[in-house]
């Protein structure tokens, strides 16, 4: 095996990108090290290998750094779209609140189906504003969206203790969102700094 | 869009800088050198002190062109070295303006030293 097919192979070590772009730009200058050195020494590979293990790692770990600054992108704009979707729900859980509890002043209701409706009026609401809360982005906006997911499902509990009638929906929505949302605001969302150059 | 906001960033704000990003600096301070030339250079002025291998020459200029300081010049052959088509790198203005500052705060640093009688006297 010729040296430059040596050196080949340990090109492996460094990340596909960089290879792309420089493989053939290194292999030229190992072969003009090779005109210049003893291939047969201990030392030219000594220091070959010792090239390669001291870049090799730190491409790599720039290159997860720059993945991982493009998942947290990509979760950013979930996250939005997911805010979007969750003061959507707060908007809709309120007007559905509202509409039952005006059709059941027309019937006979109880102490505990009004407070029921309070009580997912106020889950409601603040749902509405913990989607407001994820849309600003900074950390105080996140530790209030917790805050407000934490009470809605607290309430939201609550309310289904006093009404187990509650329709499967409003459990699902009143419970699922605000434990996903909270589940989503733990992911690291703010991206580690530039290595230096 | 990092290229950018680094480029506006002041000289200073790119200090210190690692051992071998100067010394290729400051090997590009001569003019557009290819891979070898650069490694070379480094070789040559730090009387063999620092040798660059492939990977750190390249994975420390991949860095300087991300942050502007270095940008490529071309491609074409070096005649002393064959027929093979190399790429040539060159300092900008801004990566000029990094390496004179490193100087200076190096020189500062080792004006200081020589103060202290740390360096430029015979030891006892």
């Amino acid at each position: 095996m010729s040296a430059e097919a040596i050196y080949r192979l340990l090109l492996r070590a460094y990340p596909p990108d960089f290879r792309a772009e420089y493989e053939r730009e290194m292999v030229l200058l190992f072969r003009d090290q090779c005109q210049e050195s003893d291939v047969r020494t201990l030392g030219f590979w000594a220091a070959v290998i010792c090239d390669v293990a001291r870049s090799a790692p730190a491409l790599r770990a720039a290159a997860w750094r720059t993945r991982g600054r493009e998942i947290t992108r990509t979760i950013e704009v979930i996250m939005k779209l997911a805010a979007m979707v969750t003061v959507l729900l707060g908007l809709f859980g309120i007007l559905n609140a509202v509409i039952e509890g005006l059709a059941g002043l027309k019937g006979t209701t109880d102490g505990t189906y009004k407070l029921a409706l309070v009580l997912g009026v106020c889950a409601s609401a603040l749902l509405l504003a913990a989607g407001v809360a994820i849309l600003r982005p900074t950390q105080r906006g996140r530790q209030a969206a917790r805050l407000a997911l934490l009470a809605s499902l607290m309430i939201i509990v609550a309310a289904r203790l006093l009404h187990p009638w509650m329709s499967v929906f409003s459990q699902l929505v009143g419970m699922g969102v605000p434990v996903t949302l909270l589940i989503a605001l733990h992911w690291p969302r703010r991206a580690s700094p530039l290595g230096a150059a | 869009m990092v290229k950018k906001r680094r480029a506006d960033q002041p000289p200073e704000s790119h200090l210190p800088l690692p051992p071998a990003t100067f010394h290729i600096l400051v090997a590009l301070a001569d003019g557009e050198l290819h891979g070898y030339a650069i490694m070379k250079g480094v070789a040559a002025r730090s009387e063999d002190t620092v040798r660059l291998g492939p990977g750190t020459l390249y994975g420390s200029l991949k860095r300087l062109l991300a942050t502007g300081l270095v940008e490529e010049s071309g491609e074409r052959a070096d005649p002393e070295r064959g027929d093979e088509r190399r790429r040539y790198y060159r300092l900008t203005q801004l990566g000029l303006s990094v390496v004179r500052a490193e100087a200076r705060r190096l020189d500062a640093m080792v004006r200081a030293a020589r103060r202290k009688q740390l360096i430029g006297v015979r030891p006892t």
